[in-house]
């Protein structure tokens, strides 16, 4: 089994072609980004085929939705300072002498209720867009099992490129897919406690 | 109060941050790794910095052992998906305060900040 084999197999092909399909496909993910400041792009590069297109579009894949959910993140800024310009003219609203009787004042209060609601909707789907993140080092996490993958065969062979060690620090133990924040929060909590009254006895 | 936030997901900045103006702290500043956080600190006015633990370059954990081995006694928050006991107590070892798993609430956030600082 020469290189291009392994790099084919490792890029989920079966038999090697002598320049991967693979790459030519190009998908809306795979649209060109700009570098990204937190992936491991840059170590993904001595790959040009087979693992390191894998690895590489794995890349492009974390450094797209870091991208996109920016985006969604400018949106809700903006909402979030629409809804703010809207309660300060609804209070602006509410001094107004015409504004004074009890219908139109009930009314007021019921506008600026429901746009506390929006904007406390926004702020919880700002926080809700952590899983970016947490779905970016699951990503990172698979890149660096496929490049161990990929130095053992290359030993085992004694063919081929290994990667480059320059590599991101991955997380080893990210917590269970599905667990709430607040179980979260009891795990590590329970954790801090037995460790500081460890360090006291 | 002046914060610093290292991390290097923007996104997860953006979060923070967001939460931290929730509850009334503006004043934050950003790095995208340790590093760049040790540039940001080396800058004076930081009170307090809270941090992930998986960056390229230099990651949270080496970024708090530099910390602490300049002698600051500095609040530091450890924001992270590392959920493993172990990590937990590698972190409380290298000097981090207090500890935080991904996904967290804001209000997570807020109670933790407020207990370094109380």
């Amino acid at each position: 089994m020469d290189q291009s084999e392994i790099d084919a197999l490792l890029a989920g092909g079966g038999k090697a072609p002598k320049k991967p399909k693979v790459a030519a496909k190009a998908t809306p993910l795979a649209e060109p980004a700009p570098a990204p400041a937190s992936s491991a792009s840059a170590s993904a590069e001595p790959h040009k085929d087979g693992a390191g297109h894998v690895i590489s579009e794995l890349d492009t894949v974390t450094s797209v939705t870091e991208r996109e959910s920016n985006k969604v993140m400018d949106q809700l800024d903006q909402i979030s300072r629409l809804v703010s310009r809207q309660q300060q003219l609804v209070t602006d609203m509410m001094r107004h002498e015409g504004a004074q009787s009890p219908g139109v004042q009930k009314a007021i209060h019921e506008v600026m209720s429901a746009s506390k609601e929006i904007q406390d909707k926004v702020f919880e789907a700002m926080d809700l867009m952590q899983f970016q993140d947490i779905t970016r080092q699951k990503l990172e996490r698979i890149v660096h099992h496929l490049r161990q993958i990929h130095d053992y065969i290359v030993d085992l062979l004694g063919t081929g490129l290994k990667s480059d060690s320059e590599r991101p620090s991955i997380s080893h133990t990210i917590a269970q897919t599905g667990t709430t924040p607040d179980e979260n929060k009891a795990h590590a909590d329970a954790v801090i406690e037995a460790f500081k009254s460890q360090k006291k006895g | 109060m002046k914060i610093l936030i290292v991390d290097d997901s923007s996104t997860m900045r953006r979060i923070i941050i967001n939460t931290l103006s929730r509850i009334g702290y503006t004043d934050v500043v950003e790095g995208e790794n340790g590093k760049s956080g040790l540039e940001k600190l080396g800058q004076g006015g930081v009170e307090m910095i809270i941090t992930d633990w998986n960056m390229p370059e230099m990651d949270g954990l080496e970024f708090v052992k530099t910390v602490r081995g300049q002698n600051s006694a500095i609040p530091i928050l450890m924001v992270t998906t590392n959920a493993a006991k172990e990590d937990i107590v590698e972190a409380l070892q290298a000097g981090v305060n207090n500890y935080v798993v991904k996904p967290f609430t804001p209000e997570t956030l807020k109670e933790k900040i407020e207990s370094l600082l109380g």
